[in-house]
């Protein structure tokens, strides 16, 4: 027997922590600058990319045949001499708005020749996915300042910051000040729409509000070319920079320095220089937007979507599933009636997830979230506010779904309190409610911090849901934003690492070039569920430390 | 405190306990005095198979109170109490009064009732949906099981003790001034004043007194035991129910809640239910023998031990029953 139970638990650890580790090893691994190879095959075709993948084998007829002789013979030699399999690799050779394809597989007896170039640059751009390749020029204005790639080298470090300074100036100025004269646009037809609404079109009112209204949009039309122009003249400066580079076929292209996020001759990096790049690209990855359709650039607005979204989850049903199970342990008469209750609350944990995103999306969206905007955002029909997905009703949604949890875990610990607490404190004058807010709840306290974090767990990694309730491909606009009143915005679509993983890995465009991402974002997402963890069981254990004294 | 409490008591107020333990000692190795008692118990009245199958068969009887205990000032009075669970009678046409300022011990076997009266004075049985009751119980005059009688209010005046220490999970102090606090007292010195005179008055104040604020989780049991006596006495309560209070506790601790109870008798009443005869024997004033759910013989402790009125008393206190 214990053979079985051992073995099954051994069984168990070995397919989590299996399943942990190619996460962990394919995770971690993307960022890692891997040497750019130059790879050669008899047909004279050249290659130029990293090494993602290999493996072997079995070459058939065919195969050999199209090899010239001696290299066929020199392989079934090989062949027969060893297990009947020859190795491939999978090249990352980019450049796809050239070439049409991201990856290449090459077979190893077709290589004819293989060598890594000093000069060989790994271009990360702003909006085109990477480009693999060798610098040929670096021009201002047109004019070719340098031909040699360390000249070429030289000039682009020299350069970059000050394009760069731009490149934020201009993005902030659309972001914050186009933003804001949007807005003020915005109230001013939302105003005026509103006065259209209560008193009518062509009435007194609406007229005066049609005067004010135009006068406010002219002066926000000047300031919005104002900022247009400045952003124009901020682009035009950088688009001056360029780089001239090369493809290994030798296509030639241009790139703004402005459109660079990162150049990198991998070949000439020491592991010091590696290790910067490494680290620098995570925190890309954890800090900024993504880019090129989400393959490319960080993943920072789902990490705070999705760590926003569970917490307010966490605040919502909490409070309802504690009071909940409160009700069927301490007051109800325990009988069939609330047995029935529980076999359904058990029975709730049971359904599948994407039935609470129908429901969520029927009744939040559609029911409340309607109501909503008809009551106070009527102005800005019909463009929905509340009534579709957002970050609130997915919060929701979630909470109903982790509300059989809360309510299991809390039942379990209060019905653990020991009876002669209760009695106790009855023995001492204490009404039914003090009893429990006093001695109940208090010695309860970390049994429901493990449905909490039982909740967090099952809410955190939930994606189906959301897809129907607010979960957006792309939604850089965070639902808190400080520069922006009234600062929070519940009704905003969210990024949410889950269904990130799922747009990356099956629905983009260029998922092929986005799967080591998968890896990465899968292994972010974990993190940040063991995270929150860790969290609430050091404030578990902090909560028994203060029940049970120093011992 | 390395001694064997039944034999060797050091305190002046033991004498009564030693008195009694040595006596009952002595009984058991002679026969004669105790016939004498026996015959002096008979009161006249013919029961045919004894008073044990009597009540078993449910007759009724009257049990034997001694005089003595009538003529004190009662703090509770029970007055021809009944209580059923479900269908089942557990307490039949209980009627004593425990005298003001005075231990009374309640003895009797395993499912005698004696815990359920007791728990019956602050109506701890409420909280169980089957319990129904019938006749009266007064304290100090006041009827416990009247129309209106606020329960809330009622436990305030009465302190309890369990049979299993349950200390609060909370700190020492909080557990002391726990009925303050629920009647809302805010005071810092109020607070702190009776937290003081409570665990002195449960002799624990020495032990504690550099921890307050530490759990009273981490007391031993015996501390813990003493903490819930000073719980009990800090709102001062008119009576103290001690549900059999050292049965879970091991000797030495044992020896310092007795100690302890003789030092509240006098500055409160004391209700105490226990299955060691011997300890009823060393705190109690009265002792009431109760089996099947009726009260069979209530007195003065030292003439229930050395003198019982029935036969079926003397078998009990000297062990050869239940």
């Amino acid at each position: 027997m214990v053979w079985l139970t051992g073995g099954s638990l051994g069984l168990c650890l070995v397919m989590i922590f299996g399943l942990l580790a190619l996460v962990a090893h394919h995770g971690g691994r993307t960022f890692w600058p891997r040497p750019i190879r130059l790879v050669e095959d008899l047909q004279g075709n050249v290659l130029l990319g990293e090494v993602t993948e290999s493996d072997s084998f079995a070459p058939d007829e065919g195969l050999l045949a199209s090899l010239p002789e001696e290299h066929a013979t020199a392989l079934r030699a090989e062949i027969a001499a060893g297990d009947g399999e020859v190795g491939r690799r999978l090249l990352r050779t980019e450049n796809f708005e050239l070439t049409g394809v991201h990856y290449h597989w090459i077979d190893d007896p077709f290589v004819a020749e293989e060598r890594t170039p000093e000069w060989a640059l790994v271009v990360e751009r702003r909006d085109k996915g990477r480009f693999y390749g060798f610098p040929t020029g670096f021009l201002v204005e047109g004019r070719r300042l340098a031909e040699t790639p360390p000249a070429i080298w030289e000039k682009l470090r020299e350069h970059e910051g000050a394009v760069l300074e731009r490149f934020d100036r201009a993005l902030q100025l659309e972001e914050i000040d186009l933003g804001r004269a949007n807005r003020a646009m915005n109230d001013a037809r939302l105003e005026l729409r509103e006065v259209e609404l209560d008193e009518g079109i062509d009435s007194a009112a609406w007229r005066a509000q049609k005067v004010e209204h135009d006068r406010r949009v002219e002066g926000v039309q000047a300031e919005f070319e104002r900022i247009t122009g400045e952003i124009g003249r901020l682009r035009a400066v950088n688009a001056n920079y360029q780089l001239e580079l090369e493809t290994v076929e030798g296509q030639q292209t241009l790139v703004g320095v402005a459109d660079v996020v990162r150049a990198v001759p991998v070949n000439q990096l020491g592991l010091h220089d590696k290790l910067s790049v490494y680290l620098d690209r995570w925190w890309e990855f954890l800090t900024e937007d993504p880019r090129h359709a989400n393959s490319e650039g960080g993943v920072w607005p789902a990490i705070f979507g999705t760590v926003v979204m569970t917490l307010l989850m966490t605040v919502v049903v909490v409070p309802f599933g504690v009071l909940a199970a409160l009700y069927l342990r301490e007051y109800a008469k325990q009988g069939a009636l609330v047995s029935l209750v529980r076999i359904a609350v058990n029975n709730l944990a049971g359904v599948p997830s994407i039935v609470f995103g129908v429901f969520g999306f029927g009744f939040f969206c559609q029911i409340l979230g309607v109501g909503i905007d008809e009551l106070l955002f009527s102005a800005t029909l019909p463009n929905p506010t509340y009534g579709k997905g957002g970050l609130m009703w997915a919060s929701l949604t979630l909470a109903l779904l982790t509300l059989p949890v809360v309510i299991v875990a809390t039942e379990e610990a209060l019905s653990a309190v020991p009876n002669s607490m209760r009695e106790g404190s009855y023995a001492c004058g204490a009404t039914k409610w003090q009893t429990i807010r006093r001695i109940v709840l208090p010695r309860a306290q970390p049994g429901i911090m493990t449905g909490m974090i039982l909740a967090v767990a099952r809410g955190a990694g939930e994606v189906a849901p959301l897809m129907l309730v607010g979960a957006a491909k792309w939604a850089p606009s965070l639902a808190v934003d400080l520069a922006q009143f009234p600062y929070v915005f519940p009704e905003r679509s969210f990024m949410h690492l889950g269904f990130h993983i799922y747009d990356v890995g099956f629905q983009s465009q260029n998922s092929e070039a986005a799967r080591p991402l998968v890896y990465t974002t899968t292994l972010l997402l974990i993190g940040i569920v063991v995270v929150l963890n860790l969290v609430a069981v050091w404030i578990r254990a902090r909560m028994r430390r203060r029940l049970h004294g120093a011992r | 405190m390395e001694r064997d409490h039944a034999l060797t008591p050091k305190r002046s107020s033991d004498a009564r306990g030693v008195a009694l333990a040595s006596a009952m000692t002595e009984r058991t190795e002679s026969r004669t005095p105790l016939i004498a008692t026996l015959e002096r118990a008979e009161t006249g009245r013919t029961r045919p198979g004894g008073l044990f199958e009597c009540i078993a068969e449910g007759r009724v009887f009257e049990p034997v109170i001694h005089d003595e205990v009538a003529t004190d000032e009662a703090v509770v009075e029970v007055d021809g109490f009944d209580l059923w669970y479900g269908d089942t009678q557990a307490l039949h046409d209980i009627s004593l009064s425990v005298p003001k300022g005075k231990v009374t011990a309640l003895i009797g076997p395993s499912g005698c009732g004696k815990s359920t009266l007791l728990r019956s004075v602050n109506r701890m049985n409420d909280l169980i949906d089957s319990v129904r009751i019938d006749g009266q119980i007064r304290l100090s005059g006041d009827s416990i099981y009247g129309r209106g009688v606020d329960v809330i209010e009622l436990r305030k005046r009465i302190g309890m003790v369990f049979q299993k220490p349950n200390p609060f999970p909370m700190s020492i102090y909080e557990n002391v001034v726990y009925s303050l606090r629920i009647d809302g007292v805010r005071d810092r010195f109020t607070l702190d004043e009776a937290c003081e005179s409570s665990l002195r008055g449960a002799g624990l104040w020495d032990e504690v007194k550099d921890r307050l604020q530490n759990s009273a989780l981490a007391l031993s049991g015996g501390q813990q035991q003493r903490l819930c006596i000073a719980r009990a006495i800090a709102a001062e309560p008119e009576v103290l129910l001690l549900d059999e209070p050292c049965s879970a506790l091991d000797p030495i601790a044992t020896g310092k809640i007795e100690d302890l109870i003789d030092d509240l008798e006098g500055l409160y009443s004391v209700l105490i239910v226990t299955h060691n005869m011997q300890q009823a024997s060393r705190v109690s004033d009265n002792t009431a023998f109760m089996y099947l759910g009726r009260l069979v013989e209530y007195g003065p402790t030292e003439s229930l031990f050395l003198s019982p009125r029935l036969k079926e008393t003397e078998d009990y206190v000297t062990g050869r029953f239940g």
